[in-house]
């Protein structure tokens, strides 16, 4: 376990004493390979043991589930910034020490998203996601433009928000555990063990407060306003990480609450929050999609929608619902991480975001452009795809639940944003090139990083063997049955 | 009480003045557990509350409001006066709540519950209606004055480490914020974030 923290600390320290960015690029990549080993070991290791506690940090199959995908997403974007960043300092966006201060930040972002699922202590939890803010404020605000700056601002200042409200929330939680359980601790453990003593309203209070103020950092609607800036500005490597892990860290503190909350108030409540969260970012989501100009403010648009859908997952609940949730959260992370880069690269070429301009990408980038029309597709939910199968679990969760109304409601949402995508997507990748556009390879590391999470959009985590294990214990600790 | 001084200042100076005050406030209750109850953590905890947020955050506030001159309006979307009776009926609100939550037990306990819920709203309330980027800071530090007096209340403080660890953690944001503001300063030459519209849709 201190392993998996040590390692993005290590390269942190390691980096910032390199001044190449490309041998500290290299390094960066190797030290998360390493990692993801690591995490993989970890994964299994946690399957054997159930759980393992450990002064400040615990573990189960539910944080061994997102050690694992945070692992899976940073390498892939460890990979990609090599030649990304190499880039940006030949055409001059940023100077030759920037890349050093990027490496670091980049560790130090990656350090707090582990904290995150390790921590036990609910306080350092609010306390690592506080960090993720700050650490990936800079990040989004990198290229000091008028536009990245604003962005920032916007990020920071509405995440800290919500998040002060979620500690408000964590202290209600802390007063009736310590007034009505007699116990003084922050542990999750341990306010587990005395939910059935805990005060029922102070409970579905305190649940109201952190589902708002993590929702916030997660990218639930309405509390989403920051998300489409934040993750248009940033650099394409970090908006993969804001995108794929960071959002589903934030759930994953809400989803450490609901469990407490379930427990203490029984399933009913959280489920029908987390209903209408998810159906009002679904719909709130496909509205944007449509309309979109930005090629990147329409991925972040998609990764609400993809957010409403897991919480929708969470809030049908059942052992499938929580099972396609999670498997949800896995394929919607390497799938928009994929599209991101490959976005990345489409912007660069054209110098511009606004997808009206961009025409022919398929034939200005040999190899990234083909790949962006397939991971399209595999975002809109089309059958050879993983994510269309976790789309499918969540809706026959919802149907085994009898929400008819709300699994109805929830395709038909699905078919706009399909749609949607589709539309754009064609519009840019097919049709006639412009002149002065000339076409692109794509460096032989960006495409090593394509492919190691093309597999995964095909795939899932299902080539891992033990995934379905991990996948169905965590599920378990979701629904409250350990 | 700073809280509505807070929501009627007009200039950044006098709103950083108040955040002072108000820390203060906080220290000295602080002082007052700790001397009833002999924890000695509780003293170094107003220790720490007198450091940072009495003297190091209202320093550093000033110092980079003279370094990018802006000592100019606030920027009110609401005047003076007005601003003063929502916050009146914020925390009669926040009375009315705190009863719910608590039960009525403990009378002690609702009052002082009640009014660090009124001041968290207090601060949300000058984020909200204060056009001036640092204001937003000093609205959101309120937030957090009033979510550690709730804790305090409440529970009797937090486990001290976990305190500590948020003590650095919002000296860190201050210092982060107060970056961006210079940038935002920089490169759009003003701090007024109601002009902050590139972003849309």
């Amino acid at each position: 376990m201190y392993l998996i923290l040590a390692i993005p600390l290590a390269i942190a320290l390691a980096v910032f004493f390199i001044p190449s960015s490309k041998v500290a690029g290299a390094l960066n990549a190797f030290g998360y390979g390493l990692e993801l080993i690591a995490s993989v070991w970890f994964a299994r290791y946690i399957l054997a043991n159930k759980h393992i506690a450990d002064g400040m940090l615990y573990s189960d199959a539910l944080s061994g589930l997102f050690v694992l995908l945070i692992s899976i997403i940073t390498f892939a974007s460890a990979l990609y910034s090599i030649p990304f960043i190499e880039r940006d300092v030949q055409s001059k966006k940023i100077s030759q020490r920037q890349p050093r201060t990027y490496y670091l930040l980049f560790n130090l972002f990656s350090f707090s998203m582990y904290l995150v699922v390790l921590v036990n202590n609910l306080g350092f939890l609010w306390i690592a996601i506080e960090m993720t803010t700050l650490a990936s404020a800079f990040l989004v605000g990198f290229y000091n433009n008028k536009h990245s700056v604003e962005a920032a601002w916007k990020y920071i200042i509405i995440c800290s928000v919500g998040i002060s409200l979620a500690l408000l929330g964590t202290i209600l939680f802390y007063f009736t555990v310590s007034h009505n359980g007699a116990m003084h601790s922050l542990n999750w453990s341990d306010f587990i063990s005395v939910a059935s003593k805990l005060d029922k309203n102070v409970v579905k209070i305190a649940f109201l407060f952190i589902l708002v103020g993590y929702g916030t950092k997660a990218g639930l609607a309405p509390m989403h306003t920051w998300l489409p800036d934040a993750h248009s500005q940033a650099l394409a490597p970090i908006s993969a990480l804001l995108s794929g892990v960071l959002l589903t860290t934030s759930l994953y503190a809400i989803i450490r609450f609901a469990v407490i909350t379930n427990a203490v108030a029984g399933p009913a409540y959280t489920s029908h929050l987390f209903i209408f969260f998810g159906l009002i970012s679904i719909a709130v989501a496909a509205a944007f999609i449509l309309v979109q100009k930005d090629i990147k403010r329409l991925l972040a648009y998609s990764s609400i929608e993809h957010i409403g859908i897991i919480a929708l997952g969470l809030g049908f609940g059942g052992s499938i619902g929580c099972y396609g949730a999670l498997l949800h959260v896995f394929n919607h992370a390497a799938t928009k991480a994929l599209m991101f880069f490959t976005a990345g690269d489409i912007t660069h070429l054209y110098n511009t975001h606004n997808m009206r301009k961009i025409r022919g990408a398929a034939s200005a980038l040999p190899f990234g452009g083909p790949i962006t029309v397939l991971a399209a597709f595999a975002l809109g939910g089309t059958p050879p795809f993983s994510l269309f199968f976790s789309e499918v679990i969540i809706l026959y969760a919802g149907f085994v639940r009898g929400a008819y109304a709300a699994g109805a409601f929830y395709i038909a949402l699905l078919a706009v944003v399909f749609g949607g995508l589709i539309y754009h997507f064609a519009q840019i990748s097919f049709g006639k090139k412009p002149e002065h556009i000339v076409a692109a390879g794509t460096p032989a590391i960006a495409k090593s990083a394509f492919i190691f999470l093309f597999v995964f959009v095909c795939f899932s985590g299902f080539i891992f063997p033990d995934f379905h294990a991990l996948l169905k214990a965590a599920a378990g600790i979701v629904q409250g049955t350990r | 009480m700073m809280a509505f001084f807070m929501v009627i200042a007009k200039r950044i100076p006098a709103l950083i003045t108040g955040f002072g005050l108000q820390s203060f406030f906080l220290f000295c209750c602080v002082l007052l557990i700790a001397f009833r109850s002999h924890k000695p953590e509780m003293f170094v905890l107003a220790g720490l509350i007198l450091a940072l947020k009495v003297i190091a955050i209202p320093m550093f506030l000033r110092w980079v409001t003279n370094k990018i001159q802006a000592n100019e309006d606030l920027g009110l979307l609401i005047n003076p006066a007005l601003s003063m009776l929502s916050v009146i009926i914020l925390t009669a609100l926040a009375y009315v709540f705190a009863q719910h939550i608590v039960g009525v037990s403990d009378k002690t306990v609702v009052i002082s519950f009640a009014v660090s819920l009124a001041v968290t709203l207090a601060g949300l309330f000058i984020m909200i209606t204060r056009r001036k980027a640092i204001a937003q800071i000093v609205g959101l530090l309120l937030m957090e004055n009033g979510i550690f007096l709730s804790a305090t209340a409440l529970c009797g403080g937090m486990p001290f480490l976990m305190e500590i660890a948020v003590f650095f953690d919002i000296f860190v944001f201050v210092v982060i914020l107060g970056i961006f503001v210079y940038r935002i300063n920089e490169v759009f030459t003003h701090i007024d974030v109601d002009k902050l519209t590139n972003l849309k849709g």
